[in-house]
């Protein structure tokens, strides 16, 4: 790793010599996990959640999401591409299987489609809000567990909404261990021969580090490549692809190497998992302020006549992840036409995953303790006396949120002062009125 | 002495932002590190009572004042009143207007969802002199 990028091990990170310290992802950082000390970022990892906003935001190219790249294939002796209907939308007009195809061309050995895997989750998900409904085993609503950043902004700023996610793995989890259970057996091998590469439209990994296993995995867990770290490679050999006449898939004897459906593309889009269920009472949320919005309200105690909700931390779902290619609303376009070419229903044998739900094939460990535990912001928690200081320091202020002092917002800065991790003196405002440090914990400590 | 004291003004009949200064009061609550039961508690008595005067108080203020044995949450507007704040704590009893209805509120919830809540409720009200409701949390008392 370049060891001027500080922040590895997590889901991004800075290149300092970059950061022109603008304070715009400071700003935009939902969780305010960003910083400008001496002119350049500073990110407090313990509170990143990996939504991808600051790299969204910054202009100077400072931020790196932690993905891997195509060199890896190298490495691996059973590669395989993990595929979202979100890469198929950066092509309109192109069909899947010419996608899939342009993978292969670029070293993958199989690709999988995770359309059946969406249909997995949602008969498995159906399956447990009838149950619910009989035996209340979690309260409502339920939230969705698909998207990643809004698990980590659950367990970070609303962990008493824990008990509300809904227990079923993530598809791309219960992609993961399917694909390892089949390939392992047909190739005779242990499941650590197959490297699985997730094609992801966000940052939701930590860096390549084997001490963090995400969660979501069954095995150590698939590499994280972003779709616009590939997209330029993959483009062309797709077009290549393309140019040929028909040439053949060079290994399918799996049924999901090739299966894309249009409940499949849906998920591409907020609200597709909604749309593709028989949950009545349910509603579908995008962009991380309107989640963060709504997990207030849950939190609140409001909409407990909902049962299921599915929140997307990006705007417009996944198709708006910070590591897309294409422009999100191109790519919603290319997804419903696609939808339309392909038509919906459903094509799983439910009999079957119906006997697998039964076995607690699908559950996850997220919810039982030790699982998805609350972390908490790390040094977040004041006694009233330094609550207090801290109104008194916004009240002297009484300042704009200019964030020149490198926090996002004024409270934000007197809660670093407070912290120790700021000196008053770094405020403009108090210095443009000739404060001095002493007279500012003077009026602070009245 | 060991308190903290804010006061959020609430406007009649602003849907848009009804609910802030709960919001707002809860994550003080959570920044504090009160039980997540109590922090609970507090938010929906407050969210109550906010709505409460946003549909029919009037403008008014909610002021909480947090210490560590106990929290309060004072509410006082300048509405109508309470004609009968005997009924108005039984549950489904609702003199909201039919609009507010449409909009899912005004089920008849409120004042007895801050009863069940709540360590302690006072409602001072007679007609034409404003509403002033006060809650105590006792601190500890419910919380595991």
């Amino acid at each position: 790793m370049n060891s001027v990028h500080h922040g590895t091990g997590c889901y991004v990170s800075f290149d300092t010599s970059l950061c022109d310290g603008c304070t715009r992802c400071v700003k935009g950082c939902p969780t305010k996990a960003l910083r400008v000390r001496h002119g350049k970022v500073v990110h407090m990892q313990s509170a990143c959640i990996g939504c991808g906003n600051c790299l969204r935001i910054c202009h100077t190219g400072a931020v790196r999401a932690a993905t891997t790249d195509l060199s890896h294939l190298k490495k691996s002796r059973i590669s395989v591409a993990l595929v979202t209907p979100i890469l198929y939308a950066q092509f309109p007009g192109v069909l899947p299987r010419d996608i899939l195809k342009g993978l292969k061309r670029l070293g993958f050995h199989h690709t999988v489609d995770m359309s059946y895997f969406f249909e997995m989750f949602q008969c498995a998900t159906e399956e447990f809000v009838r149950e619910n409904r009989e035996v209340g085993k979690a309260p409502w609503p339920l939230i969705s567990p698909v998207c990643p950043v809004v698990m980590r902004l659950i367990q970070t700023r609303f962990p008493s909404l824990i008990p509300h996610i809904h227990p079923i793995m993530r598809p791309v989890a219960i992609m993961a261990k399917q694909v390892t259970r089949i390939l392992s057996k047909h190739y005779g091998v242990n499941e650590g021969f197959i490297s699985m590469y997730y094609i992801n439209p966000c940052p939701t990994k930590k860096g390549d580090d084997p001490k963090t296993p995400d969660q979501s995995f069954t095995n150590g867990g698939p590499y994280a490549m972003g779709i616009c770290d590939i997209y330029t490679q993959l483009a062309k050999e797709v077009e290549h692809v393309r140019s040929l006449d028909d040439i053949p898939m060079t290994f399918s004897s799996y049924e999901f190497e090739q299966c894309t459906s249009g409940d499949g593309l849906l998920w591409g889009m907020v609200g597709g998992e909604i749309v593709a269920s028989h949950i009545e009472k349910s509603l579908s949320v995008s962009g991380i302020d309107e989640t963060v919005s709504m997990l207030e309200k849950i939190e609140m105690g409001l909409f407990r006549d909902i049962e299921y909700i599915e929140l997307r931390a990006c705007t417009e779902g996944c198709i708006g992840g910070a590591l897309t290619a294409i422009d999100k609303y191109l790519a919603k376009s290319a997804c419903q036409r696609m939808i339309n070419l392909l038509g919906t229903g459903k094509r799983l044998n439910r009999d079957r995953i119906n006997r697998l739900y039964e076995k607690e094939w699908f559950f996850s460990r997220r919810t039982e303790q030790g699982g998805l535990v609350s972390e908490g912001f790390a040094g977040h928690s004041f006694t009233i006396e330094e609550m207090r200081k801290i109104d008194g320091l916004v009240q002297l202020i009484n300042g704009r949120d200019c964030a020149a002092c490198g926090a996002p917002d004024c409270r934000t800065f007197a809660e670093d002062v407070i912290r120790g991790d700021a000196s008053a003196d770094d405020c403009l405002v108090l210095r443009a009125r000739g404060l001095t440090v002493a007279q500012v914990t003077e009026y602070m400590n009245r | 002495m060991n308190r903290l004291r804010r006061t959020y003004p609430v406007r009649h009949g602003d849907f848009i932002h009804a609910g802030e200064a709960s919001i707002h009061v809860k994550n003080t609550l959570k920044s504090l590190s009160y039980c997540p039961d109590l922090v609970r508690r507090v938010a929906i008595c407050g969210y109550e009572a906010e709505m409460n005067l946003v549909m029919h108080g009037g403008d008014g203020v909610l002021t909480v004042v947090i210490a560590a044995d106990e929290i309060r949450l004072e509410v006082a507007d300048t509405g109508p009143g309470i004609e009968n704040t005997e009924l108005a704590m039984q549950e489904g009893y609702s003199t909201a207007r039919d609009e507010y209805r449409e909009m899912g509120f005004g089920a008849g919830m409120g004042l007895p969802n801050m009863k069940r809540n709540s360590d302690e409720i006072t409602v001072d009200s007679s007609p034409g002199q404003g509403t002033a409701v006060t809650m105590v949390f006792s601190v500890g008392g419910r919380c595991p």
